[in-house]
């Protein structure tokens, strides 16, 4: 049966800087893969090349059947790629409801007019927003963005849905709400790679994870054997904790 | 061939002198002057004014006119742009907010100079001597211009590279977040940067009225030529605005001569476009 | 705006009903007059609608306006007056595809640099042209218009562009430029194609401004590329649209209508220094806007919608 991603041998360098060196990995249909790291090991990178912020300097991309190595972000959302950004992103001038309405405007499946007003509010209340899209975002609390971020992600209805440490910053009770979210999605069968520190949520949501350090895939497998290896350890905490 | 190797060049010097100035200006002091062209049009009428009612020789003239371009773009810094600059949340609101002041700038400085000398072309005969170069026959006060771009461009790039207090400025170019960690006082830095730009930009006037003709309107072309140099060179690089201000004149030079001379602007500007497209970061800009 | 589309409707045409029977029954003075003025309302609504929500500032509004009355200069002996009209837009929108498309997939400061020397290049080449390809040095347009024939023409145009803007700002267009403005990189994860979207909008809005430089070339009579070509076209049209607020659809026209009429003073009262008074003036307005112009821009939106 074909994968829903599969990535070979994906390569990014900046300047000297060799921040993706030869990663493979894919990801089957409905399954949530978590791709873990230290600090600066490359992650972000990844998911920007898969999305097509970034431009790649070897390896292929492929969603389904199709390529998407060299597609520009728009083509590659328009594919049903859709993504979260670690440091949120809102659009300051736009309400709520419009910033998750651009996504349904011009996503992965187009709606326009009341259709889309009907999904906007779905998507939020979804999410946990029922009623506030026409409120101003500068009147959000952070995880309120947050979950405005993962409408407007949603709003594509993607096949493919990158969370790159969607479920970073929150307090206890909000990362348990963010945790069920997530566990939902898993539920409606999205394909989800989720890039995250938290190995609480990591432990709950993943089945299998990807480990990545300076650049290169260590370690790669189910997640409670992933997590116990002692590279990957190593990796995280230093030579000290091996 | 070689007289046009030549002109090229003095007409390059003098290109890479006034975009020094205005690389300064935008890579230290954050401030996009497109009123810049326009401080060099007063410096040549300035120039003009001194040699034909005092008889004071454009070289005696730099003394005169070089700290007046100083001091007045540090009094327009004072007053116009520092408050933009204290209320400016972001780098790309400053952007905005600086081209939109200093286009304003320019009509009001182009303005007060069509009052005093009109609308028509203006030179004065200077060291209009033709002297043997290599076998071609060059305008003395060509040959100075080029001598006199050559040896300030020089002193700057010096004083940049070697000096502490050229260390500061580049300091504040590269990392204007982290310069006053390191005690450097950025405020200063902009003004005297901007301030500095000034100057080139009034030695840039000085130089190029001893061998062109100018009129009052002619800012804008001047500052166009500037900011491709600039934007050719990289953004902030010294060596690269002196690079590119160069291969401009050269182009130019070669346009003029062998294609028309109303074309310099278009070839300037496929230039401009051309690299642009190759190379987004300048012949000298990090990617 | 706030009022209702079955009330703003009926209430603009009336309007449009109004100024379009003035020439009746006005001076022929004031007909010129509200021929500036409408030439300017359309000129920068025209320029807000692309530069308002992209915030790319554009300062080749005259090379536009320009290329249009020069067209009409060289053709209106030539073809047909709707042809004449027809090839003016239609070479203004080839000229904003090619600057378009040479500038708009860089950071926004190189369009900014780009479109600022556009007219002197225009200038220049077309100088160019006429001195040694056609061998002539200004025309003349010879077309049987009066000032109040050339006033509904720019009515008409000022009507359909504010049409167009209200359209844009309510179709999904609208949103994506919005969206465009306050982050490219999210927009385009949202599936915008953003290059495209800014690619049509800028040249939308130079075909527009095409068309008020065409429409209003019979007024000279005489045109050579100086005439045509004179920057305060550009920085007049900037100020208005910056003053009234290029993110509301009103908000140019609101910007011109005052504005205009000062100018007209001033450049009457004191020729000389109108260029100074100009250059002050709108470092005067640049500085009312104390967050600055682009906070000014949020602002007004901001207080718009609340
Ligand atoms: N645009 C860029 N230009 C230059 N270097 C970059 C760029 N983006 C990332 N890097 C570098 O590439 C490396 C990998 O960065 P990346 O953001 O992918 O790490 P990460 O695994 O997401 O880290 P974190 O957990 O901190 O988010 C880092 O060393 C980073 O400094
Ligand atoms: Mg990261």
């Amino acid at each position: 049966m074909s994968e829903a991603l599969q990535i070979s041998n994906l390569h990014k360098r900046f300047g000297g800087l060799i921040a993706v060196r030869d990663v493979s990995f894919s990801l089957a249909p409905g399954e949530v893969v978590g791709l873990l790291g230290p600090n600066g090991s490359g992650k972000t990178t990844v998911m920007n090349m898969i999305s097509g912020a970034l431009p790649c300097d070897g390896g292929t991309i492929r969603l389904g059947q199709t390529d998407i190595t060299k597609m520009k972000p728009h083509r590659v959302a328009k594919q049903g790629v859709a993504r979260t950004f670690q440091l949120v992103r809102p659009l300051p001038t736009l309400t709520v409801g419009e910033n998750v309405l651009l996504s349904l405007a011009f996503g992965h499946r187009r709606h326009w007019g009341r259709e889309a007003r009907e999904l906007v509010e779905e998507k939020l209340a979804f999410v946990g927003l029922a009623g506030r899209g026409d409120e101003q975002v500068s009147n959000l609390t952070y995880i309120d963005q947050k979950r405005m971020e993962m409408a407007r992600a949603l709003a594509s209805e993607p096949e493919l849905l990158l969370l790159d440490e969607w479920l970073a910053g929150l307090n206890p009770s909000e990362l348990k709400i963010g945790i069920d979210l997530v566990q939902h999605l898993q539920g409606q069968g999205m394909t989800v790679l989720l890039v995250e520190h938290i190995m609480e949520a990591v432990r709950a949501l993943c089945s299998r994870c990807i480990v990545m350090s300076a650049g290169e895939v260590i370690a790669e497998g189910p997640s409670a054997e992933v997590l116990a290896q002692p590279a990957v350890i190593k990796a995280y905490l230093g030579d000290d904790h091996a | 061939m070689l007289e046009h190797v030549v002109n090229g060049l003095v007409l390059g010097g003098t290109y890479a002198l006034v975009a020094m100035g205005l690389t300064i200006q935008y890579g230290i002091a954050r401030i996009m002057n497109l009123s810049f062209g326009d401080t060099i049009i007063a410096a040549c009428f300035g120039t003009y004014v001194l040699f034909s009612t005092l008889q004071i020789n454009p070289i005696l003239a730099l003394a005169v006119v070089v700290p007046l371009g100083y001091a007045a773009s540090l009094l327009i810094y004072r007053v116009i742009m520092k408050p933009l600059v204290d209320r400016a949340p972001s780098d790309g609101a400053l952007e905005v907010d600086s081209i939109l002041v200093t286009f304003g700038l320019l009509f009001a400085i182009q303005g007060v100079l069509l009052i005093f000398f009109g609308g028509g072309y203006t030179s004065y005969s200077f060291l209009n001597t033709p002297v043997n170069v290599l076998g071609t026959a060059v305008a003395g006060n060509r040959l100075l211009a080029l001598g006199l771009s050559l040896v300030i461009a020089a002193v700057l790039v010096l004083v940049l590279y070697r000096s502490r207090w050229g260390m500061m400025l580049r300091a504040v170019a590269l990392a204007p977040q982290s310069a006053p960690l390191f005690g450097i006082d950025t405020d200063r830095a902009a003004r005297t940067a901007f301030a500095i730009g000034g100057a080139l930009a009034a030695t840039g006037g000085v130089v190029v009225s001893m061998f062109q003709t100018f009129t009052a309107t002619g800012g804008v072309v001047f500052t166009m030529k500037a900011l491709i140099v600039v934007i050719l060179g990289g953004k902030g690089s010294v060596p690269g605005a002196i690079v590119a201000g160069l291969l401009l004149g050269l182009v130019e030079t070669f346009v003029a001569a062998y294609v028309d001379p109303g074309l310099t602007l278009a070839a300037v500007y496929t230039v401009f476009l051309v690299l642009l497209l190759v190379r987004p970061n300048g012949l000298f800009g990090k990617a | 705006m706030t009022m209702k589309p079955s009330i703003a409707f009926p209430v603009a045409a009336a309007v449009l009903a109004v100024l379009a029977a003035a020439p009746l029954f006005i001076p022929d003075y004031w007909t010129g007059v509200l021929l500036g003025m409408t030439g300017y309302v359309t000129l920068a609504t025209a320029w807000a609608l692309f530069s308002g929500p992209t915030r790319y500032v554009s300062l080749a509004t005259v090379a536009f306006f320009g290329v249009g009355a020069y067209v009409v200069a060289v053709l209106n002996e030539a073809l047909p007056y709707p042809l004449v009209l027809l090839s003016a837009a239609g070479i203004g929108m080839i000229l904003a595809l090619a600057v378009g498309l040479s500038t708009l997939r860089l950071a926004g400061v190189y369009f900014v640099i780009f479109t600022f020397g556009l007219a002197e290049l225009v200038r220049q080449t077309v100088s160019w042209w006429e001195v040694n390809i056609t061998y002539t040095m200004g025309r003349y347009v010879f077309l049987p218009f009066e000032g109040r024939h050339i006033y509904w023409q720019l009515l008409a145009l000022a009507a359909v562009t504010l049409l167009i803007s209200w359209a844009i700002g309510r179709s999904r267009l609208g949103l994506a430029l919005k969206a465009i403005g306050d982050d490219e990189v999210v927009a385009a994860h949202a599936g915008i194609d953003v290059t495209r979207v800014k690619l049509l909008l800028f040249v939308i809005s130079a075909t527009l401004i095409t068309l008020v430089g065409a429409i209003q070339a019979p007024r000279w009579t005489y045109i050579e590329p100086s005439i045509v070509f004179n920057p305060t076209v550009s920085f007049m049209t900037l100020i208005m649209a910056l003053l009234g607020g290029p993110m509301r659809l009103w908000g140019p026209a609101l910007g011109a209508i005052p504005l205009f009429l000062l100018f007209e003073w001033l450049s009457v009262s004191f020729p000389d220094h109108f260029s100074i008074i100009l250059g002050l003036l709108f470092i005067l307005i640049v500085f009312v806007m104390p967050q600055g112009v682009l906070a000014k821009i949020d602002d007004i939106r901001k207080g718009g919608r609340a």
